[in-house]
């Protein structure tokens, strides 16, 4: 379903991701694990069409469509969805005008009409209620004063709403802590589904004792160096990432 | 009588940024009247008085009055002489239509003890548009709002350019001014806020914050604080800068095309600068017009 071929992406002139290749297939949920500066973040930006990081060779397809030929937002209407690690803040914003926003232009690009007013609202505080976001919080300029939990659980709910087809998480686990950790897991284990799939990119194994990957991908120098079961995150957590930089 | 020799150019530090003389060229100036009767309002209110275009609103104690102010689409200087007394409140709103005209506004205010006076101008400019408010706080424990925000669009000039005298101690003073520019557009801040050695225990805040949606807009900010007194609590803080290419990102990483995404955050930094609590029809009207503006020009 999700598959990259020999990706790779500069930034500023710097080579980041040289030669990445990676395949999800449908209805798994795989991880990415990697030390500071592996190039983790720099992917997710790439896949999802970030200004400036330039992709100088390698191909990326969502369904058999190449995502680089495609405008950012058309991406996103053909079900890619990523988590950013660090959510913008937009004053004078709300967050529920912003998902109105985001949920519409998806249904336009796709052929669908608005969602009416009333079921949006709805389908938010059905979604909001399962995240424990309080409903005032969406009614408040978007991400702006939320704390670090409240920002990734805001960042679940848009998944939760958009429902893409293949969703990356960029360090879902920073900033949260144990409560919201298992909240917004919790969440995203709700949303696995047969016709979904999802790379998790984390640091640590501790995001991956609540989100349980089928495959775990090791990250080091913009390539991926190892891949295995669940158990490969368990030997990372015990030895470390060196081996795999000296091999890298 | 003011001649066109007598026009302001930049070398008047109150125009610095707005040449008047030269957008004059071509413009009949209108002299009804001499201006007998010493006026208030700069230049423009010696003008709007040469004129005969000067109305006089006198606020009784604890009187509250909501109005809208719309200023002509053509060459005709108007000033607004006004008195809060104590313990009333004027809301004024202005609304400048983009127009190819050179569109003149003054208004001058007094505000009384425990008065409060609120405006908030939407400048969409003009050959050359100014709105110019001057505000003397002469009794004590004033509540003073100046908020406005300008929309330069090609080949328009809009210009907001206020001055706030505190005679009186006591007043709180809150400015927020956004303004955007486009290619070839022009806005214009000037904001000066007096603290005199009376006025002790003011309060005052002022803020400008200018954004620039393309290359070749320009935005003049001029914000100048004097304080005389030793008891008061005074910020200001300018900026000018570009749209947030994060916050853009993020709206299109979630389905918002770009140049919605442009639209809504212009919108969302510019609707920041509308004051809480007007009547809903004209807040209405406000968003409206940006939202038709930012269709047009954004």
């Amino acid at each position: 379903m999700f598959e990259v071929r020999d990706l790779h992406v500069a930034v500023g002139g710097a080579e980041i991701i040289k030669g990445l290749t990676l395949s999800v297939p449908a209805g798994e949920t795989h991880a990415i694990m990697g030390p500071n500066g592996a190039g983790k973040s720099t992917l997710a930006y790439a896949l999802a069409g970030r200004d400036r990081y330039e992709v100088t060779a390698g191909s990326a397809t969502l369904d058999g469509t190449d995502l680089f030929a495609l405008e950012p937002e058309e991406r996103a209407a053909k079900g890619l969805f990523l988590s950013f690690q660090y959510p913008v803040e937009i004053p004078g914003l709300s967050a529920i005008a912003f998902l109105k926003a985001a949920l519409n232009a998806q249904r336009k690009a796709n052929g669908q009409e608005p969602t009416p007013a009333p079921q949006l609202l709805k389908l938010l505080r059905e979604k909001a209620a399962a995240l424990k976001i309080d409903e005032e919080m969406l009614k408040r300029p978007l991400n702006v004063g939320f704390s670090g939990g409240e920002k990734k659980r805001f960042e679940a709910l848009q998944m939760a709403v958009l429902q893409p087809r293949f969703a990356i998480l960029d360090e879902t686990d920073s900033g949260l802590d144990i409560d919201a950790l298992r909240i917004v897991a919790e969440n995203v284990n709700a949303l696995r589904a047969p016709d979904r799939a999802m790379l998790v990119i984390t640091h640590y194994q501790r995001l991956l004792d609540y989100i349980k990957p089928d495959r775990v991908h090791i990250l080091a120098r913009g390539a991926i160096v190892a891949s295995g079961g669940p158990e490969l995150a368990l030997e990372l957590e015990r030895d470390g990432y060196d081996k795999y930089l000296r091999a890298a | 009588m003011i001649q066109r020799a007598d026009l302001p150019t930049r070398r008047n530090e109150a125009w610095k940024y707005s040449d008047l003389r030269a957008a004059m060229d071509g413009v009949a100036l209108d002299a009804k009247r001499s201006a007998a009767t010493p006026t208030h309002g700069g230049v423009i209110g010696a003008l709007a008085a040469q004129a005969g275009n000067v109305e006089t609103l006198v606020l009784s104690p604890g009187q509250t009055i909501v109005r809208v102010d719309r200023p002509a689409k053509t060459f005709a200087p108007r000033l607004l002489d006004t008195h809060v007394a104590a313990g009333a409140t004027l809301v004024r709103v202005v609304v400048q239509e983009d127009s190819d005209a050179v569109s003149l506004d003054a208004a001058h205010v007094r505000v009384a003890a425990g008065g409060t006076f609120r405006q908030f101008v939407l400048a969409e400019g003009g050959k050359l548009a100014r709105v110019e408010t001057h505000v003397s706080v002469d009794g004590e424990a004033a509540e003073i709002e100046l908020n406005g925000a300008y929309l330069a669009s090609t080949g328009k000039h809009a210009d907001l350019t206020s001055v706030i005298m505190h005679n009186a101690p006591g007043a709180e003073t809150r400015q927020l001014i956004k303004g955007v520019a486009a290619k070839g557009g022009r806005g214009v801040f000037q904001g000066k806020i007096v603290v005199e050695r009376a006025a002790q225990q003011t309060d005052a805040r002022q803020y400008h914050h200018g954004m620039l949606l393309e290359a070749g807009g320009e935005i003049f900010a001029k914000p100048e604080l004097l304080i005389h007194a030793d008891d008061v609590q005074c910020a200001h803080g300018n900026t000018a800068g570009g749209l947030d290419e994060a916050a853009k990102f993020y709206l299109r990483s979630r389905g918002v095309p770009e140049k919605e995404a442009r639209a809504m955050l212009i919108e969302a930094f510019l609707v920041g600068a509308i004051p809480k609590g007007l009547p809903e029809a004209i807040d209405a009207e406000l968003r409206e017009r940006i939202g038709k503006w930012l269709e047009a020009h954004a």
